[in-house]
């Protein structure tokens, strides 16, 4: 039986029917066709599915679309506003802090939500927040480096 | 992922008649974590999924002098190591919920579903063994309180029957004041389970020992207690102790260690842990 279910996504209210045995990653990229959400390992060990559920990182292949219901959900998406992209994008450009691309939309929801709630993070806390985020090209150090950046820049401000 | 009825109850007793009508049909959907992937393989297939995140009595941390720690069921385990309040009065256990997982992992991941998954290599096992913690389980038939050294019955098995739920964890006060510790050892520094968890308390002369991933159930190690108890820590008895503990265990080879590897780690990880409970001594 689907379930109708009311959220926010990326700051427009949805209502949906789904099926309850469907994980809110397969929603986002399925029905809502929001693909920038990546499907790694399926099951909580890579974080390529990172988005931010009311604020906090989570593996959107580990929680069912269902239990979104009344939920603000922000995927990599709502980062840019059309024309400019988010400070934490632009340093991952600034540093080449990509190579084949396929992690950074989480790593880059994982480095949204830190810096979202620890404005000046050391390498450490860095290293910690992305240490669910799997990278097989870059070898973090450029994303780290781009993440602590993002800090200085927005701290300069 | 096979179909299923998803239920969302919001109160206890709602969950409680829920989970008496379907029986063995219904399981309980808390964090996910563990379950979400076993129903993506087939190994989990419930007909009633019920997710228990919406009652609001079981979203909580509680704490006074006299009763202790509470930890509702839907915590999180970011919320307890974020807790002021565990980091205070219980340090060992805000450290090990830390290290469960990724952090995206733990802002899911709860400590009633790590201590209901059963699995052997639980990292809040240990801590939770040490300050002698309880697990309060509800039914149709009532409320029970069970002594969290009794909860583990096998690996991924627990004590809890058909229709019982866990509501909260009851960490309860120590009176006198005391040190602890919490080593784990893994394959890498972050996001791996347990090779080896260790976790002693010290009270007094009174020394807790609980062990993780070398067992089919998480250990309290009784008897290499009784061996410290009242004396002097000296490098003569912490190898007879160490000694004693291997003897309490039985580990077994596997995907992340040997058996031999495992033993060398318990004999380090409780050596350390000893003496960093006791203060100040390194090794």
């Amino acid at each position: 039986m689907k379930h109708k279910i009311r959220f926010t996504i990326n700051g427009d209210v949805k209502e949906i029917e789904i099926e309850p045995n469907k994980t809110l990653l397969k929603m986002l990229r399925e029905d809502l066709d929001l693909t920038g959400t990546k499907e790694g390992c399926g099951a909580g060990e890579c974080g390529a599915c990172t988005v931010l559920v009311g604020n906090k990182p989570v593996n959107s292949c580990l929680m069912l679309a269902v239990e979104a219901d009344g939920k603000e959900i922000l995927t990599i998406e709502g980062l840019s506003d059309g024309t400019s992209l988010d400070p934490v994008q632009e340093s991952f450009l600034k540093h080449n802090a990509i190579q084949c691309g396929y992690c950074t939309p989480g790593m880059v929801m994982s480095a949204k939500a830190l810096l979202n709630r620890n404005p000046h993070p050391k390498e450490e806390d860095v290293k910690e927040a992305l240490a669910g985020n799997l990278c097989r090209c870059t070898g973090y150090q450029r994303i780290v480096d781009a993440v602590l950046d993002t800090a200085k820049k927005r701290g300069k401000k | 992922m096979k179909e299923f009825e998803y239920l969302k109850p919001d109160s206890i007793e709602e969950t409680i008649s829920i989970l008496f009508q379907y029986g063995q049909k219904a399981q309980i959907l808390n964090g996910g974590t563990d379950l979400i992937v076993e129903m993506r393989d087939k190994i989990a297939q419930p007909e009633y999924l019920v997710d228990i995140k919406a009652i609001p009595q079981l979203n909580r941390i509680t704490y006074n002098k006299q009763d202790g720690l509470n930890i509702g069921a839907t915590v999180t385990l970011n919320e307890i190591s974020n807790s002021k309040i565990v980091q205070t009065n219980y340090p060992i256990l805000a450290e090990a919920c830390k290290t469960v997982g990724s952090y995206q992992v733990r802002n899911r991941a709860t400590l009633a579903g790590n201590i209901c998954n059963a699995s052997p290599a639980a990292d809040t096992a240990p801590p939770l063994l040490v300050l002698e913690a309880k697990v309060n389980i509800i039914s149709l038939v009532g409320e029970k309180m069970i002594p969290i050294n009794q909860f583990f019955t096998g690996v991924k098995k627990n004590v809890l029957k058909k229709g019982e739920f866990v509501t909260s964890i009851t960490v309860p006060p120590i009176k006198d004041k005391w040190t602890g510790a919490y080593l784990k050892q893994g394959r890498k520094k972050d996001v791996d389970l347990a090779t080896v968890g260790v976790a002693v308390v010290c009270i007094r002369d009174e020394v807790r020992i609980a062990l993780g991933a070398v067992a089919p159930v998480p250990i309290r190690a009784f008897k290499t207690e009784e061996l410290l108890k009242g004396k002097a820590i000296d490098e003569a008895l912490l190898e007879k102790i160490v000694k004693s503990a291997i003897a309490e265990v039985l580990p077994i080879s596997d995907i992340r260690s040997s058996k031999e590897y495992r033993e060398e780690i318990i004999k380090i990880l409780l050596k350390r842990a000893i003496l960093q409970a006791k203060g100040g001594h390194t090794l």
